[in-house]
This record gives structure tokens, sequence and C-alpha cells, in this order.
């Protein structure tokens, strides 16, 4: 049996009275890339924000590698953050500091490495990712996908045995797309990385996932395997994949009572 | 109303929570910190020492030495009256070392690197940069706040010595070309007036405006919120609440050293 990599147990969420993640609850096991699909505001990079601990869940527990990071310190969490690494929408790469820098941070903060050793790691990882001509570049000097790449880079410079995505390919032509869709593919089956990836991009999903969730207004709609997920007849799921206005998806609904608002 | 002054003394209320809590966490990671093995960076420090204090260097050294100018030019009006254009020396030297160089350089220092620092970390903050260190399990305190407190605390009062010399010379300049003043009468008159306490007591004031500035400028830039306009908005506060807390603590020190006879 596989071990749990990432277990959320009951997660609830609030922000101003607000429920944006509602008693969400599974299980990640080890090697499995996981995505968590669903549209703008559903409520998906809050539950990515809260798997890797910068938010605290009002409710539930969450467990990376057996641990519950809602309960431990901030040097046990510390602990817990070196075992996984993440990429963000944006890259959020060090705008002060070139490529190889960016790289070579975790690296130069958390090991003792000696700097011949990290110059090679830093080489290798970018070699890895196709960039190892743009090591001495700034973010701003290079373009969007690259950067991701150079992110993705980052998140993997300590070998972490779980990635976490967020919309890597948001923003990003097909090609270049395809091209990080292909490194997180390989990043889980050559080196048995636990992949967790946020996307609302249907053509990653079917791509990459060995299982995907379904977010709706902070719950779990469906789960399941890409096979079960195009099969579903779930109203939610089957309006997601077909990108249809009209269902049970309605960004509209919540905005009828203007009308009466205005007194029309 | 009663909304608006609720609203601003919790904001007030919160952010001086915040800035304490900030200058605890920047005591921790300086003192403590080492002893856990998590070290500051040196080449960190002496970037943001090159950035705060080389680069600062050229506008101190014009803002204090017009100030010295003014200075003896203004005083040298009042004391033309009373035959005793000599004291212009020691005037200009007295007031600038107790008063004017702390307080005008701080104010410089919050307006040129203050305002940056808000700008640079306020950037971080809404591009999830801050996001990124802390999933790296980097303290964005320790990384970023740290090598800026420093900076500011051992250059701001290099800068201020900078500032007096510079005033003296500004001083000398009017004292010895317009009034006809012999240099060597100037340059003894300055030195039995100013004492070393003058020197020093502006220079511990200096200390206090460096912890002042970093730690404002950091606590707006760390807790920027919505986007570019927030970046604006922590770069404006950051500089306005600087320079009323320089004029307040200046106000606060003098009084202390006065009343001591310091």
């Amino acid at each position: 049996m596989k071990k749990e990599m990432v277990s959320l147990v009951g997660v609830s969420k609030s922000f101003d009275g607000r429920k944006i993640i509602n008693n969400v609850s599974f299980d990640i096991v080890q090697g499995e890339t996981f995505v968590i699909m669903g549209c703008s505001g559903s409520g998906k990079s809050t539950l990515l924000r809260l798997m890797t601990g910068i938010l605290k869940p009002d409710e539930g527990r969450v467990f990376i590698k057996g641990k519950d990071i809602t309960t431990v310190g901030p040097e046990e969490l510390d602990e817990v953050r070196k075992s996984f690494g993440m990429l963000f929408q944006y890259s959020a790469l060090l705008d002060s500091l070139t490529v190889n820098e960016n790289v070579a941070l975790p690296l130069k903060e958390h090991t003792k490495l000696d700097e011949n050793i990290v110059r090679i790691i830093v080489k290798m990882k970018l070699s890895l990712m196709g960039l190892r001509e743009f090591q001495n570049h700034y973010p701003a000097q290079i373009s969007g996908g690259m950067r991701k790449r150079v992110g993705l880079a980052r998140a993997i410079a300590l070998d972490p045995d779980i990635v976490f995505y967020d919309e890597p390919t948001s923003g990003l032509d097909p090609v270049v797309g395809g091209v990080i869709n292909r490194l997180i593919m390989d990043l889980s089956k050559k080196l048995f990385i636990t992949s967790v990836v946020v996307t609302h991009d249907m053509s990653s999903v079917f791509r990459i996932a060995d299982r995907a969730a379904m977010i709706h207004k902070g719950s779990v709609v469906e789960i399941g395997t890409p096979q079960q997920i195009k099969t579903s007849d779930n109203p939610y799921l089957r309006q997601f994949i077909n990108g249809s206005p009209n269902g049970p998806i309605d960004f509209f609904r919540e905005d009828l009572g203007i009308f009466e608002e205005l007194s029309l | 109303m009663v909304f608006y002054i609720k609203r601003t003394i919790r904001e007030f209320s919160q952010g001086i929570k915040g800035i304490i809590g900030l200058f605890l966490n920047i005591l921790y990671w300086i003192f403590l910190g080492p002893l856990k093995k998590r070290f500051i960076r040196a080449e960190s420090v002496f970037y943001q020492m090159r950035f705060a204090g080389l680069r600062s260097i050229v506008l101190v050294f014009f803002v204090a030495i017009f100030t010295g100018i003014v200075l003896a030019m203004q005083s040298a009006y009042q004391l033309e009256k009373m035959g005793a254009v000599i004291y212009v020396a020691s005037l200009v030297a007295v007031s600038l070392c107790r008063e004017l160089s702390p307080v005008l350089t701080a104010l410089v220092v919050a307006g040129r690197v203050g305002s940056s620092i808000a700008a640079q970390l306020g950037t971080m903050k809404v591009t999830e940069q801050i996001e990124a260190l802390e999933t790296m399990a980097i303290n964005p305190v320790r990384f970023l706040a740290v090598p800026r407190f420093l900076a500011l605390f051992f250059m701001l009062p290099c800068l201020t010595i900078l500032s007096d010399l510079s005033g003296i010379l500004g001083g000398f300049l009017v004292g010895t070309r317009s009034l006809r003043i012999n240099p060597y009468l100037y340059m003894q008159t300055t030195f039995k007036y100013l004492q070393l306490k003058d020197i020093y007591t502006g220079v511990a004031k200096s200390f206090v405006f460096a912890i002042i500035i970093a730690l404002v400028a950091c606590y707006e830039g760390l807790n920027t919120t919505r986007g570019a306009e927030g970046v604006g908005r922590a770069t404006t506060r950051s500089v306005v609440i600087s320079f009323i807390l320089i004029l307040f603590a200046d106000c606060f020190l003098t009084a202390i050293f006065y009343f001591s006879k310091i």
C-alpha cells in the first residue's frame, strides 16, 4: 500500500464570515499526480495555501507526510516545508536575484553544501528544464514560460517528495503549456515525486492526472481518475468540462439580488 | 465620523502592535537566530549598506552643506547686529551636530531609502515572492528585514557624522569667504564651543531614527495588500509615518538630553 503524502480531513476555511473551503477531505498517495480543478473563485488556490501551511484552517486537519501541519510550531512547519516545493502561478521568482541565484537559494539556505556543489546542482536542475544558458539572466529578462521553468527548477532544488503547482499552465501558449505538463509528468514518473496541481486547464487534467478532484464553492463535488471524470454525469463536472455557461455553476445567480437592491 | 475615528484608532493600535512585533522578531533573528544556526547573510547586509549608506552620501552631503551655508548666513544676519559674527562658527557647529544633522539626514534617508524598502518589499508581497520564501522555509523577516535593519542601523550614524562635517564645511565657506573671518580663528571657535557630547547626542539620536525608518518601511512593505495601488500607499505611508515619528522622537530625545543636562 502506498504511503499517504498529503491528507486533508474535514478542512474548512472562512474569510470575513464567508466560507471559502467547506469540509474538504481527501488523501494523495506517494508518486501520484493529483489535480484539483475548478472555476475561478472556487477555492482551489486557498486549498493549496492550506496544504502548504500559508493559511491555517478554521476546522479540520492537514497532514503532510503524516505530520499535522495545523498544530506544529513555526520551526517544525519549516522542517515539513523543506520536504516540498511549490511552483507559483506567476512563478514568484525573487526579481533581485539571477536565475542561478534563485535556484541556488533553497540549497544555500538549508544545506551546508560547498559552493561548487551548489553550482553543479543548480546547473543540473536548470539543464533538466532546458535553461542552462539563461542562468545569469534576471527574471525580468526571460519569458513567462521560462520563468515558470525556473520556478520549477527552484521548487525541485532540494529534491522534494512533493511539489505543489498553482496554475502551472495559465497564461502560457499551448506549446509551452505542453512543455510544463511534460516536465510535471517527468518529475512524477522518473523521480517519483508526488504532484498536487491546481488548474482549470482541462487538457492538463486529462494529460497529467492520475486522479482529479472538482471543487465548487469550496466543496469537493467529484473525485476520480481522468476516465471516471470524462464519463461522469455529475452536472457540475459536465458543465465545467464542456465550458458551458448554463448549468448548476452559475456566476450570475449570486448577483440576482441587485434588482431588489435597485428596487427594479 | 465616529466610525472614521474608531477605524483610525484601530488601525493605529494595529500598526503599533505590528511594528513592536516586527522589532522583537528582528531582535530574535539578530541575537537568538545564530544560536539556532540560522545566520544572517553578510552579503545581503553589505549590499543593503552600500545602497542605504554609500549611495546616500552625495545627497546627504549636499543637504548638509547647503544647510550649513544657510545657517551661517542667517545667524550672521542676527549676530552682526551685536558685533558677534565670530560666534557663527560655534552656532553652526553646535546646532548642526546636536539637532539639524541627525534630523535632516534621517528625513533624507527616510525619503530615499525607507520609501525604496517599502516599495521593494511591497512589490515582493503582492507578487507572491514573500509567500514563496515562506514555502521555501525561509523566514522573510530574517531574509529581508534584518539586513535592511542592520544596514540602516550602522549607516545612518555614519551619514550623520558626514552631515556634521559637511555642514561645518558649509558654515566655514560662508564664514571665511563672505564674513571675512580668519580660517584658523573660525576653526578654533568651532572646536572651542563644540563638545564631544554635542556630537554623540546627535549620533545617539540617529541610531533611534534608523530603527524608526527600518521598522516603519519594513512593516509597511511586508503588510502591503491590493496590488500596485497598495504598493504606492505603503510607500507613501512609510515616508509620512517615518517623518512624524522621527520628529516626535527628536522632540522626546532632545527633552531627555536637555533635562538630564547631557
